[in-house]
């Protein structure tokens, strides 16, 4: 346990340098844009000197570069995310959204890991039958869809042709509400980005399970169990399977990271009211500290994820913690 | 000693021909082989050709906007609102895409294979510091610091070459993984025997490396390029879907935007770019499974 520990210590402390890179690299891109004074011209046109000088003295324009990076870090580590260029703070635009981005984004790994790892193993058990083909065309399909196009033609099909759901937001803004009451009303509106997002990412798991785990099957110490003479059942789901999870795991902490990072499209997609809708509506007006703020922070829950993938591949194999 | 130079080029050749014999018989593998070459026929028809200028809002004086498809021979797959064509948008999109797709990934397996070759052959402190970037690259929101780049070019500069920002853009953030890889087999193959077996008959650092080490290394980051192309292409889409794209430039994901927009009263604006996406898409990963299949005969029976 001692080793688990000292596992862990290191992989936060190693998080802590790829924390400031991120944090320079957004920086330095979002700067790359120029003066906040311009971008604010652009939609405000008669600004006072007064304004004027207010804004210079918040961003801190007269400085050099590297002094603003400072200050906005520590600011940053203060958990304070500063002032949107329009209105308001830029936590309170942006607080708000981490959790119903959440709550699309982790029902869709869970649902698609429960639903995807079976059928990989079934698929790749029985290879090239015709069970198999359909999985594995059925997947090959998935992965080459862009997830909001396929979100589009739900629209097109359960909103706009059979009116059975909602297409836009998280909630009716006013009743009558979905299917009766308020509760039904939201699961009226996650159904359809749920399942959409769910199906993207079960495609790649049941892909990466099945060839991992026909790589798995194909070992020799599957065969000494085989030859033991232990239950086929047992093989598969105790033997081959925990070997053959373990780099899904990897995986799936990086799907994570790509499905926030997707989420953008498909949250515009659906008006899902969630930090990527928030993200492309700040960057479309060039609201900097917003999208700033957004990037930092969905750095930091990738970050998480990426901490708690290899504290899970840790506990499954225990070479790693070496 | 010229006898055995012949010998070691024809089985070095063989190795390729072998891959090929066994390509060809991947079905799936083929029919991703026929997809690309006829989006790339597509594309050069569309650039070469061009019997309708991209975006040409031609239809709006003739009164042909709005039109469903398959109704008009002149416009199989519809017009939009404005009046542009929706099959030649597709066409048009495929230089655009196939562009995007295959110029960054190119940037991408250049560095890539540049920084995993070195760090590969000195392991060591580089070793962790080209873990350390990958790290970083894994972290960073790829998408959504694109997105950011494409919107604050398209701020910056002239409309036209957005697209060639885009497609550096997508390049530089796309090499880490192959970096990673290359390296990982460098170090993996440098320990074979028969690198150990060519270095102990003589031959010198740099023949080892390309003869021997560099081919057998060509076949992750060739599988490993075709469904990267994929993914670029998957990016570019919702770059342009999302309006961060170059609109004066032809691309699928302009027009499914323009689509999206107008989606309850003409679904085919969205819908028939978006197939077009999802054939030229798959193409590329049927591709790569194929040649991994092809190169990578271990996986296979």
């Amino acid at each position: 346990m001692g080793s688990l520990l000292n596992y862990i210590i290191r992989r936060i402390l190693f998080a802590i340098p790829v924390f400031l890179a991120v944090s320079i690299i957004t920086f330095l891109v979002t700067n790359a844009a120029g003066d906040p004074v311009q971008i604010v011209r652009l939609g405000i046109r008669n600004l006072n000197p007064a304004q004027l000088k207010a804004i210079q003295d918040y961003f801190h324009v007269n400085e050099p570069l590297y002094t603003r990076y400072f200050l906005w870090l520590a600011d940053l580590l203060r958990g304070n995310l500063g002032q949107s260029l329009y209105s308001g703070s830029v936590a309170g635009k942006v607080v708000p959204w981490i959790g119903s981005t959440l709550e699309l984004q982790i029902p869709a790994v869970l649902l698609a890991l429960a639903i995807g790892i079976p059928i990989g193993i079934y698929s790749a058990k029985r290879q090239y039958s015709k069970s198999d083909i359909a999985v594995t065309t059925t997947a090959i399909f998935g992965i080459s869809m862009p997830t909001f196009w396929l979100g589009i033609n739900a629209i097109l099909i359960f909103s706009l042709y059979l009116r059975w759901l909602p297409s836009f937001g998280a909630i009716s803004p006013y009743p009558p509400w979905w299917w009766g009451n308020i509760y039904t009303d939201q699961l009226a509106h996650i159904i359809m980005p749920l399942s959409v997002l769910t199906f993207v990412s079960l495609a790649a798991i049941v892909r990466l399970i099945r060839s991992s785990m026909l790589e798995t099957l194909r070992q020799d110490f599957v065969l000494a169990a085989r030859a033991s003479g232990i239950s086929d059942f047992k093989v598969t789901y105790k033997h081959a399977l925990k070997n053959a999870v373990t780099p899904v795991v990897t995986v799936v902490g990086l799907t994570f990271g790509t499905l926030l990072g997707g989420a953008p499209a498909l949250e515009t997609t659906f008006g899902w009211p969630g930090l990527g809708y928030e993200f492309v509506l700040s960057a479309t007006i060039l609201d900097l500290p917003v999208v700033l703020g957004i990037t930092m922070i969905i750095s930091a829950m990738v970050l998480a994820a990426n901490i708690v993938t290899d504290l899970v591949y840790a506990l499954m194999d225990p070479r790693v913690r070496l | 000693m010229n006898s055995k130079e012949t010998q070691y080029t024809r089985r070095s050749a063989g190795q390729w021909a072998v891959a090929w014999r066994r390509f060809k018989k991947n079905k799936a593998g083929l029919a991703g082989l026929a997809i690309v070459a006829s989006f790339a026929v597509l594309a050069i028809y569309g650039l070469l050709l061009d019997p309708v200028p991209a975006r040409s809002f031609g239809c709006l004086y003739q009164g042909c906007t709005n039109l469903p498809p398959f109704v008009d021979s002149a416009h199989p797959l519809g017009t939009e609102n404005s009046g542009i064509d929706v099959w030649n948008e597709i066409i048009h999109g495929s230089a655009g895409d196939l562009y995007v797709g295959i110029g960054a990934t190119l940037i991408s397996v250049v560095i890539g294979l540049l920084v995993g070759a070195a760090a590969g052959y000195r392991s060591g402190v580089s070793g962790a510091v080209l873990l350390g970037l990958t790290q970083i690259f894994f972290v960073l929101p790829v998408l959504v610091i694109i997105l950011l780049f494409a919107k604050i070019f398209l701020f910056l500069v002239a409309q036209g070459l957005a697209l060639s920002l885009i497609v550096l853009t997508l390049g530089i953030f796309g090499w880490p993984l192959f970096a990673f890889i290359a390296r990982g087999e460098i170090l993996r193959i440098r320990e074979l025997e028969f690198v150990q077996a060519a270095k102990s008959l003589g031959a010198s650092g740099s023949r080892t490396l390309f003869r021997h080490i560099v081919p057998n290394l060509l076949s992750p980051i060739i599988v490993l390029s075709s469904l990267a192309v994929a993914a670029n292409i998957i990016t570019e889409v919702v770059i342009s879907f999302l309006g961060f794209g170059d609109p004066t430039t032809s691309t699928w994901g302009l027009i499914i935007q323009e689509g999206f927009d107008h989606i309850d009263s003409s679904w085919w604006v969205a819908f028939f770019p978006g197939i077009a996406v999802v054939i030229c898409v798959l193409g590329f990963n049927l591709l790569g499974d194929g040649l991994s299949d092809a190169l990578n005969p271990r996986l296979r029976e």
